[in-house]
């Protein structure tokens, strides 16, 4: 039994903490929120830092508590608690860490502005949800918490409420993302009724299918549902649509939430309820079909477009693809998770080194930057690392996930090796372009760039460290951390094929982008207008949006239009009709009332005997003709 | 066995009476105030209405929760007509027992605080009425009696009785004090409820002539040269004549010999038609597709205070009436007709939430919006379990809190900004950034966000009715992305965006950010921690299963 | 004999009803009116006695509820008789059908 375990409820409290004090107080916490907000996540850090030592202890048993009960009602016992096991201890640390660094990040990039408390109780209330997406220890406790991230990343990205595009970015973004939520509340329901006990907590789910109590059929379906919520959450094709829409929000916010933790939150959702993807082949591959093409889908987007954040948006669309792919082709959940958290580091450290870039050339299109790394030397390093990490390039943190996930699916699924490596490629090209763009040749546009404060510097450095050493805990041979992770030691061995051919086109992007946009060998107008067509398809994001825009939106407000006046023109309509005979007879019988009483009273009389005539000739009264006559 | 006979009587033997009467108070000291005097009117109202909030309190403090029986009921007899009928050849007196009855148990409970709190809470939001304050008043706490005593009544005339109470005050509060076309509302109000209150009166009576017929009890001794026949309008008994084995038994045994065996028994077919008069009485009230029209004006029309209680708790008193009358007589009917049940619900659902999404009208927004909540009321009767059963009684507690909150700040936007059209409004977040954060805490409760009341009731419904009919339940679970549609489209409109009206406004007053706040803090206290309701509301609605089940295993 | 006491005496009710109805029906003189309403009336007081003495569950309720009628008619032709008074001060006449204000605009 743990000694730290038991306390890991602190972990999420301390957020919780930072919410409501900085909610109550409000402005009179205007200067300070932001720094309070980080000592506590400080707090939760260093006990997930306990918990996460705690759980390297060989053997250690993993630490169930959820004795709340939360509702009852008849057979339902609706249990709130939480479990500490390896996978989870890893993404406590993940989050504290990130939220961490970047509320402290965020210190200086918000500084200017006045809502700022606001900002740094939402992002509180954030990290509490997220926590408890990753120690929820049934599924309706983590639909709950899954729930909250989404309407907290709604608020941060609509932060800037008077922006139209935050507007309509923060509502997609919302409406979206619930459309995949209906399918993992659908999935909870099904497995609710078909569980024994309706049991909905992870350890029972596994226990009920090794024993078989799930039909194969609820299990891919359930497996499948479930998997709906992470689409929708992780930003996967066909509902990734919001991701790079939600850029909109501010950049701490982006590197946090859109592109760390709860945009992973999907991918350790198939991670958490492995054992039923696990049981079913179908479900398995769905989940590698659908990541594969998101990878690749999202990285040639991210080719063409100019704007900084929408391409890291884009790049992170298909890592988190990547993610599902390895989960999807391996047998254990280890290389989607090692990949989520390399990932974790090197993604937070390039949106943070964009926010810093934005925040010293203020704006967002890369064809107006250059020539930065002058200016920002901290800036420009740890970008430059994030970069390569991000590319696969070896020893960065990134090869070596990124080798894992490869290797899983050279050995199982082939066809999605050779899309993964097309994919690894444009990663490469891409960020290449962009960091060459950004930070070499001239300045395009006059301006007056500066590095950032030591606040916004600080946090860039500890990521850009965790950047190149955090793969080294997983290397080819001696995977310690898979095995710590999944509870088995990897079976496939490995080989040098996906090692060599990942480090290949890595270079081979790098360089690429090199001879376009850090010394000019060749013009990319000269490719862009060849391949014009291309171009603007890539540009114009396969023109998806638009799709759902015909298919989807108009159709939908068409529809309502038409219920709506449907509602008012034929059953209000029905209504007024009756309403009009009601008066319209009422009229004509009111022309009876003449005001002469005595012909009420003969009418009235008149009505009494054909009323008595009729219970006569009924047959009643025959009572009374009894009694007179007893 | 019946199950509905068990009942707890308290020390405090009138309890429920003076809950119920307690509102007479204060309209007694209003009476005394000059009718100019408005602040004054005010404030006597405001501490007038806490008083019932404290009665319901001591209530539910001292409600047994552990026991789902009926309590604290007062049962006496109101008045008793005798007349002498003949079974076949033979005269045999006959006694009409109408009761005054009340009782609490844990389905009415939390409907009968939260009639207090949104009475209260509406009160609050009355400061912004501008004439005529002593008769709205009046009317106010006139209304809030018809309501508590619809929670609690324990009889059928009894429940008749405050059930119309409470059209009267409405239509004037409707016509006095509504906007533009109020009277046009308040008549179509008078005459749609009035169509329930005759098709609802129809019904009563047909039961208690049959169904209320009581066979047991020291006057019904069958050996007994005289027997009498007793009828009742006493709620549980006429539930355990329906539906408990015995007592049917019991009654085939006493009208034997009198060549009688159906007329008092109910034969299927006019369960069939009590049902479906009850469903529609019910349903127009509640208000059920195709009904629901009337309700959309009063939405729209009514002063912001009233359409609080209007939507907060009238509607409710369908739902209620519906599960403690419809349901609970007839519960064969209801397993049978389930399927259309849930449909009707989808509908409601569904259509509702269409409807709403094409409004540019925040008030004509919500009210639809209430309509696709009350299908959820529906899907959890359609149900047919205890967890069904329990998210529908969630989803009224739940939807009275939100709607309530929503109206609230509603009137305060009104107020400030004199429209409530979408189109008009924009970018509040600025000018008035307390009511556009309770606004879009509100709209969030709405969309049943979890951590907030509407995320309860809304999984209890689905869960519920997931058992037997998965695929409905599959597209119920596709309205509430539709719900998350027009809820953000109609905040979304007013609070975020460009400021649209930029003439300087004052945030809420403390006179109004009280009840926000509080109102706000109950739908947090439900969104969190559920069993703050679900404890008593489990313990009757196991009683009700386990004679459900009772039924079941009898037919 | 009982049979034939209750007849008899619903007959006499009946037939004073009958004549009181006709008179109420008919009769333009608002005076001759009342006292026709008084008659009906009094046959209602006659069954209620009779039904006291001979019904099948004889009681002294049907003679009390005569006592309360006898009362309320008294009070009624006061009442009655007042309102003819005020009538005939503002149209000089008790012409029944000069009564028709009840009558929809």
């Amino acid at each position: 039994m743990g000694t730290y375990s038991q306390y890991a409820w602190l972990v999420p409290l301390f957020p919780l903490l930072g919410f409501i004090i900085v909610l109550a107080a409000g402005r009179l916490v205007q200067r300070i929120g932001g720094p309070i907000n980080v000592l506590l996540s400080i707090a939760s850090f260093v006990v997930a830092a306990l918990i996460g030592w705690e759980r390297l202890t060989p053997g250690i048993e993993n630490y169930v508590w959820n004795d709340w009960t939360w509702l009852k009602i008849g057979d339902f016992n609706i249990t709130l608690g939480f479990e500490i096991n390896n996978l989870n201890a890893l993404m406590l640390l993940i989050v504290t860490l990130v939220s961490m660094l970047v509320q402290l990040y965020s210190i200086g990039y918000m500084a200017e502005d006045d809502r700022k408390h606001v900002f740094f109780s939402y992002i509180a209330l954030f990290t509490f949800s997220m926590l408890g997406v990753v120690m929820s220890e049934n599924l309706i406790e983590l639909y709950i918490f899954w729930e909250l991230v989404g309407v907290c990343s709604f608020l941060l990205v609509g932060f800037w409420y008077e922006k139209l595009e935050a507007k309509k970015a923060a509502q997609k973004a919302f409406l979206v993302t619930r459309v995949g939520d209906t399918g993992l509340l659908a999935g909870i329901l099904l497995l609710a009724w078909n569980m024994p006990g309706h049991a909905l907590d992870f350890n029972s789910i596994f226990n009920a299918i090794n024993a078989g109590d799930l039909s194969s059929g609820v299990i891919t379906t359930a497996a499948i549902l479930i998997f709906i919520g992470a689409v929708g959450k992780s930003g996967q094709f066909p509902l990734h649509t919001w991701l790079p829409d939600a850029m909109e929000g501010p950049t701490p916010i982006s590197a946090l939430i859109h592109a760390a933790t709860m945009v992973a939150a999907g991918v350790y959702l198939v991670a958490r309820s492995f054992d039923l993807f696990v049981a079913s082949p179908t479900a398995m591959l769905t989940v590698a079909i659908i990541g594969g093409f998101t990878a690749i889908f999202a990285a040639t987007i991210g080719l063409a477009q100019y704007d900084i954040k929408r391409i890291l948006a884009y790049s992170t669309v298909s890592q988190l693809g990547y993610m599902m792919m390895g989960l999807g082709v391996s047998t254990t959940f280890a290389a989607g998770m090692f990949h989520l958290y390399t990932h974790a580091f090197f993604k937070a450290l390039l949106f943070l080194g964009a926010g810093s870039v934005i925040h010293a050339v203020h704006t967002q299109d890369i064809r107006e930057m250059g020539g930065l790394s002058k200016h920002m030397k901290i800036t420009t390093w740890t970008f430059a690392i994030g970069t390569l990490a991000l590319s696969g390039v070896p020893p960065f943190a990134g090869f070596w996930s990124k080798d894992l996930i490869l290797l899983e699916a050279y050995h199982h699924q082939p066809v999605l090796f050779v899309v993964a490596l097309v994919a690894a490629f444009f990663t490469a090209l891409y960020m290449s372009r962009l960091f060459f763009l950004v930070f070499t040749g001239k300045a395009r546009k006059p301006a007056h760039p500066h590095e950032s404060p030591a606040v916004m510097t600080i946090p860039l450095i500890i990521l850009a460290i965790l950047s190149v050493v955090a793969g080294f805990v997983n290397l080819p041979g001696s995977e310690k951390f898979s095995e710590w992770l999944t509870g088995v030691a990897p079976e496939e061995a490995t080989s040098y094929v996906p090692m060599i051919a990942s480090t290949i086109v890595a270079l081979l992007g790098i360089s690429i982008g090199a001879v376009f946009y850090w010394r000019p060998k060749f013009s990319a107008e000269n490719v862009k207008k060849t391949f014009l067509p291309v171009f603007t398809v890539l540009n114009n994001k396969y023109y998806i949006d638009e799709l759902y825009q015909k298919t989807i939106q108009v159709p939908y407000d068409l529809l309502a239009a038409f219920i709506d006046t449907f509602d008012k023109y034929v059953v209000q309509g029905a209504v007024s009709l009756i309403q009009y005979i009601v008066n319209f007879v009422g009229n004509i019988t009111a022309k009876t009332q003449n005001g002469q009483l005595q012909n009420y009273a003969l009418v009235l009389v008149f009505g009494l005997i054909i009323l008595a005539a009729v219970v006569i000739w009924m047959g009643g009264g025959a009572e009374v003709w009894a009694i007179s006559g007893k | 066995m019946g199950d509905f006979g068990q009942m707890t009587f308290e020390s405090m033997p009138h309890l429920l009476t003076a809950l119920v009467l307690s509102p007479l108070l204060g309209i007694l000291i209003l009476a005394f105030i000059p009718s100019s005097m408005g602040q004054w009117l005010k404030r006597t109202a405001i501490i007038a209405s806490l008083l019932p909030i404290l009665i319901a309190g001591y209530v539910y403090a001292n409600f047994n929760h552990n026991a789902g029986v009926m309590q604290f009921v007062e049962k006496f007899e109101w008045t008793s007509i005798s007349w002498t009928n003949f079974y076949g050849s033979q005269p045999i007196p006959n006694e009409l027992h109408l009761q005054y009855a009340l009782g609490v148990d844990g389905i009415s409970l939390p409907l009968v605080f939260l009639t207090a709190l949104v009475a209260a809470m509406a009160m609050f939001a009355s400061v912004l009425i501008k004439k005529r304050w002593k008769l709205y008043f009046i009317l106010m706490l006139i209304l809030e009696i018809g309501m508590l005593g619809v929670f609690t009544a324990q009889s059928l005339t009894l429940f008749f009785v405050f059930f119309e109470l409470t059209l009267i005050p409405m239509f004037f509060l409707i016509g006095i004090w509504g906007l533009m076309h109020r009277e046009k509302a308040a008549n179509q109000f008078l005459i749609f409820n009035g169509l329930g209150s005759a098709i609802l009166f129809f019904g009563i009576i047909w039961i208690i002539t049959t169904a209320g017929f009581t066979v047991t009890g020291n006057t019904m001794d069958i050996s007994a040269d005289q027997p009498v026949a007793h009828f009742t309008d006493f709620i549980p008994t006429i539930a355990d004549n329906l539906n408990n084995t015995d007592t049917i038994a019991n009654a085939t045994e006493w009208l034997k010999p009198y060549g009688l065996d159906t007329t008092y028994l109910l034969s299927n077919s006019t369960k069939w038609t009590l049902f479906i008069l009850l469903l529609v009485a019910f349903g127009i009230k509640l208000p059920m597709f195709p009904f629901h029209t009337w309700m959309l004006r009063v939405h729209s029309e009514a002063p912001a205070s009233v359409v609080m209680i209007h939507s907060g708790i009238l509607l409710k008193m369908g739902a209620y009436g519906l599960l403690r009358i419809g349901l609970s007589f007839f519960p064969e009917q209801a397993q049978e007709s389930a399927t259309w049940l849930a449909i009707l619900g989808v509908v409601n659902l569904l259509y509702g939430a269409f409807c709403a999404f094409a409004q540019d009208e925040l008030r004509s927004l919500l009210a639809y919006s209430s309509i696709s909540h009350m299908g959820i009321i529906l899907l959890g009767f359609a149900a047919n379990n205890t967890i069904g059963y329990s998210g529908a009684v969630f989803q009224m507690i739940s939807h009275g809190l939100i709607s309530a909150l929503f109206f609230m700040l509603v009137g305060s936007l009104y107020e400030r900004t004199g429209t409530t059209s979408l189109s008009d409004l924009g970018g509040m977040s600025k000018s008035l950034p307390f009511i556009s954060a309770m606004m879009l805490v509100a709209g969030l409760a709405s969309l049943g966000l979890p951590g907030l009341s509407g995320f309860v009731s809304e999984l209890m419904a689905f869960i519920g009715l997931f058992e037997n009919h998965p695929t409905l339940t599959y597209i119920a679970v596709l309205g509430i992305i539709l719900t998350a549609a027009y809820v953000l489209r109609g905040v979304m409109n007013i609070t975020y965006g460009k400021l649209a009206i930029s003439t300087k406004m004052a945030d809420a007053q403390l006179v109004e950010a009280f009840p926000m706040v509080v109102l706000t803090a109950f739908i947090i206290l439900i969104g969190v921690y559920p069993s703050v309701l679900s404890g008593p509301l489990d313990q009757s609605l196991h009683e009700w299963a386990h004679w459900l089940n009772h039924t079941q295993a009898g037919g | 004999m009982t049979i034939n006491m209750l007849t008899a005496f619903l007959t006499v009710s009946a037939i004073l009803f009958s004549i009181g109805m006709f008179g109420a029906l008919t009769k333009r003189n608002m005076i001759v009116l009342l006292l026709s309403i008084e008659l009906m009336l009094n046959a209602v007081n006659l069954n209620l006695v009779a039904f006291s003495k001979y019904g099948m569950t004889p009681s002294l309720h049907g003679q009390m509820f005569t006592l309360f009628s006898i009362a309320i008619a008294a009070a009624e032709a006061a009442v009655g008789i007042a309102i003819l008074l005020a009538f005939y001060r503002q149209r000089v006449t008790v012409n029944a059908d000069e009564m028709n204000e009840l009558r929809e605009p």
